[in-house]
């Protein structure tokens, strides 16, 4: 056959062919495929692994059984509480995890979507012919059942932990949970057409609520005013919270199923880079950078603010801008309000013993947020650099305002160590001052240590365990800031004078304060050996020549 | 003619991680007026230099000395005196373009920032995004947002790591003519880059790292 016959043959042969119909594969046989592929991939299985990671497995046992023995001996202790403070708590604190489980719930899902998709799916799977509200429903799905089972674990333990039997535990654990999970569903259906304000709202009037139930139970136990609230009252309530929940979770999850498809890839995508970014920082527990990424997102979500002129020279326009960066951002402050209330809470619940180191956890975590300006300027030291001041005064200016604010703090706390709840040690008022200032003090400290904590250093000396090498700051990174916070109010839970908190708390200060002068220091003796062993070389190079001229 | 005067002074600076030593020996002096450009393919230490002359790295050996005074971080003299851009520069998340400018120029004591910020907003060509977030600038305008932190304060010596890094065409043309006006005000200047022609317009003295590519 000639070439010129084959060409023809070919020709016609691509003539003929019938251009084959293609089947788009349905999301499930892509799910599928992708299921097999990491299951292909796979070295061991479950079982192996967790076999080889027993210490920890068998660890993660022995603290859950104690974590459980501990709430069932404090539901026993409190449940036998009848003063009016015990019985305020019992009734209206669940209301208060009620609320608060929806605001978390309503922001959590605000900031990743709810629903999300990772960037390989963006890149592979919804670019395919395919039903993305197919491919998405397992994923909002997913979303309403964890903010169900986080719901439900909430209101469950706040509810068993003010005393109430276990009816009131199971309402309260079905009304928390149905109403987070509704309220996932509600912000996954507002999603779909991309309206979050009635989301922002929502949350901002149940975090209001919250904070005001918890605001209940103070007034109550000190007598400012009483409702007529009893057990059953509230466990009526509590049903009728549940129907109103699951109603509004059929009706928002249906919506919600139907606008999936609606939902841009691009949104997907930015609640997706977020998780992964989040849980890459909590896979190296570097929860530090798992904050900085969802600060950075809100920033990015908020994108263009009106500049202010800033006030001020020197080390006082770091501290106006402090100033008006919380101001332009004030959510922090509603959860510092809200914190006043853990030590009359605990007091009221006859936890007077407690009552400092539950209070000094309350301000280390509503800090946090507030010392944004100290871990920018000491997570790199580029900006610090561009300050002409030592990192030790441009730490203390950083901290001016939440410092201004855990003195405020104090003192809106200091009665509640006076002996407010029944039962409650009683201090005179300096006494309570002191142990409120300590408080603050604590919580401060402890904010400051955490936000300045670096990143766990994989190149530093590993240690070995059954699940792998790990460095130590692995672990030591969690207990970062809860350090000083425990510490600092050891001396007041064991009952001496809140003076040996205040010595604490000074030398505390001095190290996070003052670790620049620290650096110089090292930096200055660093220099000396360096000087000494250039000393030390020369003496030993005459030596040698002299030996030299003595042959 | 008045001698210039010595702004930066290295002495037997020595740099290595484990077995590899990045430089060795490297001594070099700086005077007003002069600008130092070191080049080199990627790895010759370049960037490791800049961060031994900053305080950003401890070097092995030698000394560096600012003004006098011996290079220390914690340093707020050297703070004042060295406008650093090197890759490590963070941003307040919530602080906008403009206020990062304010915040520093007030933080270095410049009464009436308003119209030095502007100028300098005005040559990045940042003006536009004055109120946006850090979080929202393309990477080319944080480069300039960074050039910007330098030239808004009061210096006496610039180090700048690749200034040119992620800049367009315009933006290269734009800063080899604001290095080479500082310098000619009186400013030192050392820089490493790879852009041959801010080095030639901007550079006194060029210095090659590490051994050519073979």
């Amino acid at each position: 056959m000639s070439s010129l016959e084959a060409d023809a043959d070919d020709f016609a042969y691509q003539q003929t062919a019938e251009p084959s119909t293609l089947t788009p594969a349905s999301p499930r046989e892509l799910k599928g495929l992708i299921k097999d592929w990491r299951a292909g991939r796979a070295t061991r299985n479950v079982m192996q692994a967790m076999g080889d990671a027993y210490v920890a497995v068998f660890g993660a046992v022995m603290i859950g059984a104690m974590v459980v023995n501990v709430i069932l001996k404090a539901q026993r202790t409190i449940a036998q509480c009848t003063s009016a403070s015990c019985l305020s708590a019992r009734t209206l604190l669940p209301w208060a995890a009620f609320a608060a489980a929806i605001a978390i719930a309503l922001a959590a899902s605000r900031l990743f979507g709810p629903v999300l998709a990772s960037a390989a799916e963006g890149f592979w799977l919804l670019d395919a012919p395919i039903s993305r509200a197919q491919l998405l429903r397992s994923r909002l799905v997913g979303g309403v059942l964890a903010a169900f089972l986080g719901g439900a674990v909430v209101g469950g333990l706040v509810s068993a932990l003010t005393g109430s039997g276990a009816v009131e535990v199971a309402v309260w654990a079905g009304a928390t949970a149905l109403s987070a999970a509704a309220s996932v569903a509600f912000a996954a259906a507002q999603q779909g057409i991309e309206r979050h304000v009635l989301t922002r709202v929502a949350t901002y009037v149940f975090g209001l609520l919250g904070i005001g139930a918890l605001f209940s139970v103070v007034g109550v136990a000190a007598g400012w005013f009483s409702l007529d609230l009893s057990n059953d009252l509230g466990t009526e309530l509590g049903l009728i919270m549940i129907a109103g929940s699951g109603l509004v979770l059929a009706v928002s999850a249906v919506v919600a199923a139907l606008r999936l498809g609606q939902i841009r890839r691009a949104r997907l995508l930015s609640g997706g880079a977020l998780v992964s970014g989040v849980s890459g920082a909590f896979f190296a527990l570097d929860i530090g950078l798992a904050r900085d990424i969802v600060v950075e997102r809100r920033a990015i979500e908020r994108g263009h603010v009106k500049p202010r002129r800033g006030k001020g020279l020197g080390l006082e326009a770091i501290i106006w801008r402090e100033w008006q960066r919380l101001w332009r951002f004030p959510q922090p402050l509603l959860v510092l309000a809200g914190t006043i209330v853990v030590p009359y809470a605990a007091d009221a619940l006859g936890m007077s013993t407690l009552t400092p180191v539950l209070a000094a956890l309350a301000l280390f975590g509503a800090l946090i947020p507030l010392l944004g300006g100290l871990r920018v300027l000491t997570r790199t030291g580029g900006l610090a650099r561009c300050l002409p001041f030592s990192l030790a005064r441009i730490k203390l200016a950083s901290i001016a305002v939440p410092a201004i604010l855990a003195g405020i703090w104090a003192a809106a706390t200091t009665p509640a160590y006076l002996g407010f709840g029944d039962g409650a040690e009683q201090r005179t008022v300096p006494d309570a001052s002191f142990v409120a200032v300590a408080t603050a003090l604590a919580g401060l400290l402890a904010a400051v240590r955490w936000t300045q904590a670096k990143g766990v250093d994989f190149g530093a000396p590993m240690v070995a365990s059954q699940a792998g090498a790990f460095p130590p700051g692995l672990v030591t990174n969690l207990f970062r800031g809860f350090d000083v916070c425990l510490l600092t109010t050891a001396p007041l839970l064991l009952g001496f004078s809140p003076f040996w908190s205040l010595l604490i708390a000074a030398v505390a200060a001095m190290i996070l304060l003052n670790s620049m002068d620290a650096e110089a220091l090292r930096a200055r003796q660093a220099e000396q050996q360096k000087q000494m062993a250039a000393q030390r070389k020369q003496r030993d190079e005459a030596a040698a020549a002299a030996k030299q001229r003595k042959r | 003619m008045a001698k210039r005067a010595t702004i930066l002074k290295v002495s037997g600076l020595r740099r290595a991680f484990g077995p590899n030593t990045i430089f060795d020996k490297f001594s070099l002096e700086v005077r007003t007026g002069e600008a130092i450009a070191l080049t080199g393919r990627n790895g010759a230490g370049k960037s490791t230099l800049l961060r031994c002359l900053v305080g950003a790295d401890s070097p092995d050996d030698g000394s560096v000395q600012v003004c006098g005074n011996a290079m220390s971080e914690a340093s707020p003299e050297i703070r004042r005196d060295v406008a650093t851009v090197i890759d490590d520069l963070d941003f307040f998340p919530d602080l906008s373009v403009v206020e990062h400018l304010d915040l520093l120029a007030r933080a270095h004591g410049i009464a009436e920032p308003d119209d030095v910020v502007d100028e300098v907003l005005e040559e990045v060509q940042l003006v536009p995004q004055s109120g946006q977030l850090p979080g929202t600038l393309s990477s080319g305008q944080r480069r300039r947002l960074a050039l910007a932190t330098a030239f808004v304060r009061p210096r006496k010596l610039l180090i700048l790591d690749e200034p040119e890094q992620r800049l367009d065409t315009e933006g290269v043309i734009w800063l080899a003519q604001r290095l080479k006006s500082e310098r000619q005000k009186g400013l030192a200047i050392v820089f490493a880059s790879h852009e041959p022609e801010l080095v030639d317009t901007v550079a006194t003295r060029v210095i090659e790292l590490g051994a050519p590519r073979g």
